[in-house]
């Protein structure tokens, strides 16, 4: 398995993709060999529950950052193929764009075949293709398609986005839904303790939102909502977990709105802190504007928290509006506030949605259906290796 | 629908540069004089840059033999992927 991202290196969905996929294969018996990127205080090489995780470390730099993908992705290749010396592998899998070069070269010099797994399209997150940068990437993703035995998606809609912007056979791509962890979400947390720890006091309701702060996670759409929500719950208080390159934008949308007293910008949580946030929240809001899956909105279900998300990609495949959670229009202020009102004015009302969203998640979203599934691929992908 | 982006601010960039030429260490700090060279920008931009930058918090700087050499903080590291995900 190749990836640019795996815990601590957690950037976005990939990582909790990989490292819950990685370890359920791992369980069921096969050899797993994770070759991902270094990050500081990691090791260079560990066995995470019978996963052999190797850190690449990137010796040389360049500035442009396709150039430096390149280069990562040469020193990932060398990986794989001073690996291969002792390993013979089965299939190559591939997590995104951004180590298709590395998988692509591995699949031609092992002759083994390539499974890549799109967890988002250039297109689609930058809402079109506006920069020469965005038009490399784009390639890149078609080349890893072209190049892919077999192509793993996790919603319909992203089956339906690659089958358009690629022009591939239907036939080609596999829906397998992302998973969640349940057992992390079922230990008992002194919820006050935790809130207290943020200073969210005893009769305030907590709205958090966790993810990525760029425009396709619609966190400001969030922000424009509070004061709608504040005027019918002042006493909501949001929390906003996540790091990214908008967060500067977000910060100065709060002031601007006035509502900085009441929405908490918190960076980078561990996930054990961010587990407990979760267990200790009223309502989770994942106002993503383009959302292939959304594996934050599964975490929140399985928290017992009620969830209020974008009718949009994937989030509309994991909620059912009414009964698992609250769907909203995306990329709407009023509609999202509506949501969150509407979760925050009816306790009995949350309550059925949790039991519904939990039971859910236990009959479709685990990881070893995925690892299930996923096996399935690779078994497939084997049967005419050559081609 | 279509998503409203906000400009990328221009230390944003510098960041994910510095982060590129594989300044994410401490061991691996550069001075503002190979920073410059490397990204064939001004020193006194360079400056700038890593003023705002440490003001953050996605910048460290450290002094070894009498020279001040910076590095991308882990916050620094997450907010320089943030772009590429």
């Amino acid at each position: 398995m190749v990836t640019w991202e795996f815990p601590p290196r957690i950037v976005g969905g990939i990582a909790r993709h990989c490292y819950g996929l990685s370890r359920a294969l791992a369980k069921k018996g096969h050899e797993v060999h994770l070759i991902t990127l270094d990050f500081p205080g990691a090791p260079l090489y560990e066995e995470v529950d019978g996963v052999k995780v190797y850190r690449t470390k990137v010796e040389l730099g360049h500035p442009d950052f396709i150039v430096w993908t390149l280069i990562f992705n040469h020193f990932m290749e060398k990986r794989v193929a001073l690996i291969s010396k002792e390993v013979d592998f089965d299939v190559i899998h591939v997590h995104d764009w951004l180590t298709a070069p590395a998988g692509i070269s591995s699949k031609h010099y092992l002759n083994r075949p390539l499974i890549s797994t799109m967890h988002s399209t250039e297109v689609g997150r930058a809402q079109g293709l506006h920069t020469p940068d965005s038009y490399l990437i784009d390639g890149f993703e078609w080349w890893l398609t072209y190049e892919s035995k077999r192509i793993i998606v996790a919603s319909y809609s992203m089956k339906r986005e690659i089958e358009d912007h690629f022009r591939l056979p239907p036939e080609k791509i596999d829906v397998i839904p992302n998973a969640v962890d349940v057992e992390q979400y079922q230990r008992n947390v002194d919820r006050e303790a935790v809130r207290a720890r943020y200073m969210i006091g005893g009769h305030e309701r907590l709205v958090l939102f966790v993810g990525r702060l760029v425009p396709q996670k619609g966190v400001e759409h969030m922000i424009r909502a509070v004061p709608m929500v504040l005027k019918e719950h002042p006493e909501a208080i949001f929390l906003i977990v996540g790091e990214g390159w908008s967060k500067s934008y977000l910060e100065s949308l709060t002031r601007s709105l006035g509502c900085e007293s009441r929405v908490r910008f918190l960076g980078f949580l561990p996930d054990r802190d961010l587990v407990e946030l979760t267990l200790s929240a009223d309502v989770l809001v994942v106002p993503s504007s383009y959302e292939p899956f959304g594996i934050v909105a599964l975490e929140g279900m399985a928290a017992g928290v009620p969830v209020v998300a974008s009718n949009t990609g994937g989030l509309s495949e994991i909620i059912e509006h009414d009964r698992t959670g609250v769907l909203v229009y995306p990329g709407d202020p009023q509609s999202i506030a509506w949501g969150i009102n509407r979760v925050l004015s009816d306790r009995e009302y949350s309550k059925y949605l949790i039991q519904n969203a939990k039971r859910r998640i236990a009959e479709i979203y685990s990881w070893d259906v995925v690892a299930e599934k996923t096996l399935k691929v690779y078994e497939a992908a084997e049967e005419n290796p050559r081609k | 629908m279509k998503v409203r982006i906000p400009p990328i601010p221009d230390e944003t960039y510098f960041l994910c540069m510095l982060h590129n030429i594989g300044a994410t260490m401490p061991e691996r700090s550069l001075s503002i004089e190979e920073i410059a060279v490397r990204t064939a920008m001004d020193p006194s931009e360079v400056e700038e840059n890593l003023r705002k930058l440490t003001a953050s918090n996605y910048i460290e700087a450290r002094v070894v033999g009498g020279t001040k050499r910076y590095h991308v903080t882990l916050n620094g590291i997450r907010k320089v992927l943030s772009m590429y995900s």
